[in-house]
């Protein structure tokens, strides 16, 4: 600020310069905005406006009619999709905490004399697979995960890019204090919790976050293992709303068959908007932790 | 002196006459659960690697199938079948668009981001262009939708009221590499600029003080200090690229073209291409093999990545 003020005429070609700037980040900040805006308002037109004119950013007769629909023909199916992404956000994510964390802590250990070997194993899983069919049938001949709950969360239980990032923090925790604690006594086990952890609250939160956006944004692990409707999470609600194999559920074929028109085209925006709603809710509060997170994961990643 | 520094040493080796992993089977003890979770999701798959010279059958399972006649029978996809060869192309060219504008995009908005000085369009653009990356890919299918709709899409309807002809979209392949690699810049332009950005905050600020007094603009500046000092960063984010250059991005294909063959035509990639046989054709053996040919590949261009990043940063590789 100071440097702003004693600087006494800014240069023509500085101007320019940061004129350009503020278009081009103004000019694609809306081009990211605009999307989400344009869902949003088709979510609260008019279905026979939207077969008149189309997609439109500003709706042609604000209404609910879609929102009333949604809840009239499925709002139950809606219900237990929703209860079943935050059930599997939330067991997702302590599990996954509770595995990380011990192995990310015990890795950044320097005490450790298998660390690297144990680093490398973790590791190897990222830059050699088995490819997509043995792993597949592994999981639904072997641990039986079709059809389960365990199925949502327990194969991406723990990411070796996270448990990185948790590394290079505590790494960074200073060794005097884990000296101290053991010469008093503690076990490794106490030194975590005791210590370790509260020390590393922030990336730990951090990385919390990171799981729960990936559990809550997942609909690959729904697309290998579900086939029961019943356990559909939100994400693959909207994703077979969108294919239109399915519709919305017996309701609506009934309906279609009746005199009641459908509103295919403002559902699917407006499954769309519910799906990233909590999101929406939550990012002001948790940006920070994602930039800091990936600034971590990047430089010591 | 031998002698004297073996009888300082001896007492301790007598000490510790207690192996290491016994010593700490605690924190050894810790690592148990997630040990587990490497075994059993990614190691005891690779037993399954044997499928790749087996007539897999459901009944039989993994170990009980016969074995192929020829032992390598799985493989004949490379000589008889050009779709291969197709879908590795696609996911070669797609990663390649993806990687050269992630690096101009990304790295451009991190700069021009940094000379906004009015601190709440600064504040406020930087969180909208980070909001995209939040989205799933079925999100953004769905996003994706509502532009290229064939009757209710921006797009057609845009061009409809400048009079032109509509395009049906949705039926025709040519255009979805490039739709693919607008939605790539749109979710992930702001995500890299974080990573861009913190680097750029690494930068000595006396730098650009010394350029200015030389009488250099913002935008040498920008140029000549700040591109070149985060070049390292982005080498490490284009070999990190390459290292994964086979692999394309399941999420993003199948949540924007869904099961929709047609447009899949140009961006259909290795990974897709192996899940859609295994559902299709249920060719457990053959969608095994070709998922193989993608590891090995994967595992050769990541050991080379690697190797560079080792050989341009003194030591330090990928991994």
């Amino acid at each position: 600020m100071a440097k702003e003020k004693a600087s006494i005429r800014v240069p023509i070609g500085d101007k320019i310069f940061r004129a350009i700037s503020y278009v081009i980040c103004i000019i694609f900040a809306l081009a990211c905005l605009y999307p989400l805006l344009l869902v949003l308002a088709v979510s609260f037109s008019q279905e026979y406006y939207i077969g008149l004119y189309g997609y439109r950013l500003i709706p042609y007769e604000f209404s609910l009619d879609t929102y009333r629909y949604i809840f009239r023909t499925s709002g139950l199916d809606f219900l237990r999709s929703f209860g079943i992404s935050v059930g599997v956000m939330v067991t997702g994510t302590l599990t996954s905490l509770l595995v990380t964390v011990p192995l990310a802590y015990v890795l950044s250990l320097k005490s450790i004399k298998y660390r690297n070997a144990l680093s490398f194993y973790c590791y190897f899983t990222t830059i050699f697979s088995a490819g997509l069919v043995p792993w597949y049938i592994t999981c639904v001949r072997i641990y039986n995960l079709s059809d389960t709950f365990w199925a949502l969360f327990l194969p991406y239980a723990v990411s070796v890019f996270f448990m990185f990032v948790l590394r290079s923090s505590f790494a960074q925790l200073p060794e005097e204090i884990v000296e101290a604690a053991k010469i008093d006594g503690a076990g490794e086990v106490a030194i975590l919790f005791r210590i370790a952890i509260p020390l590393t609250v922030t990336p730990i939160i951090t990385v919390g976050f990171l799981y729960a956006l990936q559990y809550w944004n997942d609909w690959y692990l729904t697309l290998m293992f579900i086939n029961n409707r019943m356990l559909y999470p939100l994400q693959f609600r909207l994703y077979s709303i969108l294919t239109n194999t399915e519709g919305l559920s017996a309701a609506q074929a009934q309906s279609a068959a009746g005199y009641m028109q459908v509103p295919t085209e403002t559902v699917k925006m407006a499954t769309t908007v519910l799906t990233i709603m909590p999101i929406l809710f939550l990012y002001p509060f948790v940006q920070r932790y994602f930039v800091q997170g990936i600034t971590i994961g990047a430089v010591k990643g | 002196m031998v002698s004297r520094t073996l009888s300082v040493s001896k007492p301790k080796v007598a000490k510790r006459k207690q192996p290491e992993l016994i010593r700490n089977a605690p924190a050894y003890a810790m690592c148990i659960p997630s040990l587990l979770y490497f075994l059993l999701f990614s190691y005891i798959p690779m037993a399954g690697i044997v499928l790749v010279f087996k007539d897999y059958n459901v009944v039989d399972g993994i170990f009980g199938s016969p074995w192929t006649d020829p032992w390598y029978n799985n493989f004949r996809f490379f000589f008889s079948s050009s779709r291969v060869l197709e879908v590795t192309c696609n996911t070669l060219i797609l990663n390649l668009f993806f990687l050269v504008t992630s690096l101009v995009c990304q790295m451009g908005l991190a700069i021009l981001l940094n000379e906004l000085r009015i601190s709440s369009i600064k504040k406020l653009s930087q969180s909208i262009v980070f909001l995209p990356y939040f989205m799933s890919w079925v999100v953004v299918g769905g996003i994706v939708y509502s532009f290229f709709s064939n009757e209710y899409g921006v797009v057609n309807s845009t061009l409809r009221s400048l009079g032109m002809e509509p395009v049906k979209w949705y039926q025709s392949p040519q255009y979805w590499r490039t739709i693919l690699i607008i939605a790539h810049i749109w979710k992930w332009t702001g995500y890299g600029s974080v990573i861009y950005m913190a680097a750029i905050m690494g930068i000595d600020p006396t730098l650009y003080e010394s350029a200015t007094i030389d009488g250099a603009n913002r935008f040498k500046q920008a140029w000549l200090i700040t591109v070149p000092l985060l070049k390292p960063t982005a080498v490490i984010l284009v070999l990190m690229s390459i290292g994964r250059i086979f692999f394309g991005d399941f999420g993003m294909v199948y949540g924007i073209a869904r099961d929709n063959g047609i447009i899949l035509e140009n961006i259909e990639v290795i990974d897709t291409y192996v899940y859609r046989s295994m559902r299709v054709t249920g060719d457990f053996s053959l969608s095994t093999a070709i998922g193989m040919y993608q590891s090995f590949m994967g595992l050769v261009l990541l050991t080379l990545a690697n190797w560079v990043a080792k050989k341009i940063n003194d030591g330090t590789g990928l991994f």
